[in-house]
């Protein structure tokens, strides 16, 4: 089964970064653009692995983040932050809630990949038959 | 610093990158702006770059240092007010998080200029405001003519696919989001707290150095063989006073 890596952030701009670094691998990348259409995503297809962003319209990353962790069937799916915040009291608030890692923006699809694999065993996408 | 250890020591433990010593800088001034002008000056005339800085933005019409009127920062300080140091001060760090961006995301080296001809037609304008204990804006300006160039290094598209406004729009504005990200983040660590609007994408031929409420400007022309670039900061950092 492919590793399922859920995108939330409001730029398509990185929602497509993101979907390109992991390419070559076997996962599928879901995509939402805030907060709220991250919950509806995590509730549906229960990620691997979540990509967040913070600052988004509707519902900010550290609003999702906070009910996430409130979810018992849901607190243990891993999260990366990938924003430009990087306000030292911001990122200690981030963590004490709950993440993986935390990855600021700008990146390089290495760094992505290189995080990510910290948290999933990620293969080369299948050849197809 | 305002920034506990313990938060540095997140931040480390997740492979971020030290707070910059301009930031630090910026700190102490932002920390030491209820102190007498001759105090803060003692301070800003240690840092040999900001005080050559500041002496040419208290004498605008000069065409050399040796053609100055005002030589001493006291002098400069009088003349221009402390919000003008703090709003060069605050240059560094967004000159750092310009040339990061470009050359983390689009490989590209950007080179900051004394001086740069400005654009005669029709520009991309993308702006991105803050407001907290510091208001103003963050202002990108590119030619149209950059767009391709940037669509085709972040996201390998072909020029036909960036005719879609809303694509371009959203390729820049992230460009932005994450220069003035990053230098938000620096306003934080330096003890003004703020948070930042979307991004703003027009095109304009108004190619005026923005004022900023209560505030200053500074402008950043930048070149590199691919394309140029101006980055306007407008700041008020006495706005939660």
């Amino acid at each position: 089964m492919p590793h399922k890596i859920l995108s939330v952030d409001d730029s398509l701009t990185i929602r497509m970064l993101v979907k390109r670094s992991f390419k070559n691998f076997d996962c599928v990348v879901i995509e939402a653009c805030n907060g709220e259409e991250g919950l509806a995503a995590i509730t549906k297809d229960r990620p691997d692995l979540i990509f967040l962003d913070i600052t988004m319209p509707v519902m900010d990353g550290v609003t999702m983040l906070t009910k996430l962790k409130e979810n018992p069937d849901l607190k243990t799916i891993p999260v990366i932050m990938l924003t430009a915040e990087s306000g030292r009291e911001n990122v200690a608030y981030i963590a004490k809630l709950g993440v993986r890692d935390y990855l600021v923006k700008p990146f390089k699809d290495d760094q992505l990949i290189e995080k990510a694999g910290r948290v999933l065993k990620l293969e080369p996408k299948p050849a197809a038959v | 610093m305002s920034t506990s250890n313990s938060a540095e020591d997140i931040a480390k433990t997740f492979g971020m990158e030290a707070v910059p010593e301009s930031v630090k800088r910026l700190t102490q001034m932002i920390a030491g702006r209820g102190a007498s002008i001759e105090e803060f000056g003692k301070f800003i005339a240690q840092d040999k770059e900001l005080t050559a800085r500041l002496l040419k933005f208290a004498n605008p019409r000069a065409v050399d240092q040796f053609d100055y009127n005002i030589t001493t920062v006291d002098g400069a300080l009088q003349r221009t007010g402390m919000s003008i140091a703090l709003l060069l001060a605050m240059g560094d760090p967004l000159v750092r998080g310009v040339l990061k961006t470009f050359k983390t995301m689009l490989d590209i080296n950007l080179e900051l200029m004394p001086v740069s001809s400005p654009f005669q037609e029709a520009h991309i304008l993308g702006e991105v405001s803050f407001s907290g204990k510091a208001n103003g804006k963050v202002q990108l300006r590119l030619t149209k003519a950059s767009v391709p160039v940037i669509g085709e290094r972040l996201l390998g598209m072909a020029p036909e696919d960036l005719a879609d406004p809303a694509m371009a729009a959203d390729v820049i504005g992230e460009l932005c989001n994450m220069v003035a990200g990053n230098f938000k983040s620096n306003l934080c660590d330096a003890g003004l707290n703020c948070v930042l609007q979307p991004p703003k994408i027009t095109i304009t031929d108004d190619f005026k150095l923005q004022s900023v409420d209560g505030g200053n400007s500074e402008r950043h022309p930048f070149r590199s063989p691919e394309l140029p670039l101006f980055v306007d900061l407008g700041v008020n950092p006495w706005a939660g006073e």
